[in-house]
Order: C-alpha cells, then structure tokens, then sequence
C-alpha cells in the first residue's frame, strides 16, 4: 500500500498519492479561493501537511478523504487571510473551449459567470455549496469535516442555492 | 440558450465538477517540498524500535519497584515522599492491591527511551487510539525515560508509542505484531488479573 510505504521512508511514493489526487482536489480550492494560483498554493499545502503526519492518519484506506479535510482547512485559512485581498478570476479558456463542442463562447461566458456568482457568495456558504452540489458529500461527512452542525450546513446550503440563483438570474436578465 | 427563469443547480454543478488541472510543475513543486521535510525521522525511529538498539527488561523495572516498596515500607522520611508518590504506581501496576475487587482493569506501566522526544503519548485499542487522552500521557522521567501509568482493561490488546504527535513506535519491550494497513508499528500486551 503507497501510505504504508511513504511511512517506511519511500519519499517517492508519495508522488503516485499526489498524482492520484492533486486533479480533483486542485477543483475544490479553485473554486474556493477564486484562482489558480491560490489553489495550488492550498493543494500544495495540503500535500506536504498530509506527509508530515501521516502517522496520524488513522484509516489508510480512506487517505483520500483525510487529505481532502486538510485542504478544506487550508482553504478556510487562505480564504481569510486574502479575504479583502482583491479576487482574480482566471478562467481557464483553452479547456473551456476544448470542453465545449457546440457553443464554445456560449458555454465559455456561462462558465464564467457561475464561477464569478459562486465567488460572491460568502466564503462559508460557497464551501457548504461546494461540498454538497460538487463533492456530493452527505450533510453528516460534511459536518464531521468541518466542525459545523448538519441544521446549519442545511441553512448555507440553501441560502448559497438562493444567492446563486439569485446572481444567476440576474445576469440572464440582464 | 437557457431559460433565465430556470437555473437548475445541477446544471451549475454539473459545471463546477469539471476538472481543474494543475500545472504542469505542480507534482515538481509537491515532491520537491516533501523531500526537503525531515525524512530521517522515520528511519531514525524505525532503528530505534529495533529490539537489539534499546531493552528495557520488566525484570530490571521488577527489581526497582520492590526496591522502592521494601525501601518505602520501612518507612519514608518525609523528604522522599515526592519521590514515593511519583513511583507509587509502578508498585500499583506490579503489585496491585487485593483491597478493591472484582479487578476489571490493571494499571499497567509504559515506559519508552526517546532522548529527542518532546512528547510521548501511549495510544491502544484501549483509549481509541487517541494520541491526546490525557491518562495516556507519559512523563520525561530524565535521561530521555518517559513513562505513564494508566489504566488498561484485563485482555489482549494492541498499543503503540505516539512521539511528538506524528511518529508511531513500538514498544522495544513489548512483543511486536503485524503492522496495520497503514505501516505503523504495534505492540501486543496482555493484562491478566492477577492474584
């Protein structure tokens, strides 16, 4: 097992656990944080946080889901130290268009404007929108994970859901 | 293009599940970070659970503990009562009273030579695994010996040593057992009531 070997001192190991997850989660704190350059300053950190106690991590076999709980802390740290700090938005265009085979420019300009409503919402509501609709985490993992009560992670949960499309809809009606 | 009244949230979901690559340096930057953390811990503590490095027989505990129980029946000035008190409960584990019955767990001892240790907690099948209970802390009793005595139910259990939060080590004194998925070293112990 790749975690067992890393605790035996195989470094390099640790490359295949990187690879295995930096893609997906890389998604996560793009969207948390707003831009790619944060987002990987948070995955990083999340990775070599995750090897220096490794020995702490009780379920091996759930390893990915450990990791990702240190990202969405490392997020929350980040997120407010660059709170006011004024936000970026770096689409990445190239796989928009690749992405799209009908509308490239429509989809692409849709894209956009979810990620810039989704950088609006306030930073608890977008992680509990993000763990539920994205991740597609249950209320009680996403509880464990974050420390906040299921009826309250319901209530960002919905009132994330009422300013996206609030935002949403405005920018169609525009 | 899409209707501004219905704005389906799995439609925006569907979206922000698409994948975010990182850049093509990124594996680069990770590795690089991880090989310049102090790897040798591992391997120094690796060495350190070896049997033939570090033995601490229960025979030579054995002795001291009757030592200080004959030393202290016979009647303790007043300026060794610290001194008592503090090893009170090797004797205990040793030589547990008959007073208290029935007997559903022994206080057992834990004692680990880790000279660079800042911390040392015992963790088992008997706490949670918690590195952070508070019975299962042990103390630097000097010349890098950290110990704790605390409370493990009558049976077979697995434990291991916890230093400074983050490396596991077996216990040199104890019979090794396999280690778990995860690689980190136990250590097997059987409590018995005894008579």
């Amino acid at each position: 097992m790749i975690v067992a070997r890393v605790v035996r001192g195989d470094v390099e190991a640790f490359a295949a656990l990187v690879e295995r997850y930096r893609d997906r989660y890389a998604r996560y704190a793009f969207h948390m944080l707003g831009n790619r350059q944060d987002a990987e300053e948070a995955l990083q950190d999340a990775f070599t946080r995750a090897y220096r106690s490794l020995a702490r991590c009780e379920d091996p076999e759930r390893f990915g889901a450990w990791l990702f709980r240190i990202l969405v802390n490392r997020c929350r740290t980040l997120g407010a130290r660059r709170g006011r700090r004024s936000r970026t938005f770096v689409v990445d265009e190239t796989a928009l268009l690749e992405a799209s085979e009908e509308h490239p420019a429509d989809r692409a300009a849709w894209r956009e404007e979810i990620d810039r409503a989704l950088q609006q919402l306030r930073a608890e509501q977008r992680e509990a929108f993000l763990l539920k609709y994205v991740e597609e985490i249950g209320y009680d993992e996403m509880s464990q994970m974050t420390g906040v009560g299921v009826s309250a992670l319901k209530m960002r949960v919905l009132r994330a859901c009422e300013r996206l499309r609030e935002l949403l809809s405005e920018v169609h009606s525009a | 293009m899409r209707d501004e009244n219905e704005l389906p949230l799995r439609e925006i979901a569907r979206e922000l599940r698409e994948p975010v690559p990182v850049s093509e340096s990124f594996d680069a930057r990770v590795m690089r970070a991880v090989r310049a953390l102090p790897r040798h811990r591992f391997g120094f503590w690796l060495r350190l659970t070896a049997p033939r490095t570090i033995t601490i027989k229960p025979l030579t505990w054995g002795v001291l503990a009757a030592s200080l129980i004959v030393f202290a029946a016979a009647g303790v000035p007043r300026a060794f009562g610290a001194l008592h008190r503090a090893t009170r409960p090797i004797a205990t584990a040793l030589f547990p009273s008959s007073a208290k019955a029935p007997v559903k767990s022994q206080r057992v001892q834990f004692v680990l030579v880790a000279p660079d240790a800042k911390k040392v907690a015992v963790v088992g099948d008997f706490n949670g695994w918690d590195a952070q209970h508070a019975e299962y802390q042990a103390k630097h009793r000097g010349g890098g010996v950290w110990s704790v005595t605390a409370p493990v139910p009558l049976g077979h259990h697995r434990y291991s040593f916890v230093v400074d939060d983050s490396v596991w080590v077996a216990d040199p004194t104890a019979p090794r057992v396999v280690d778990n998925d995860f690689g980190t070293p136990n250590s097997a112990i059987v409590v018995e009531e005894l008579k």
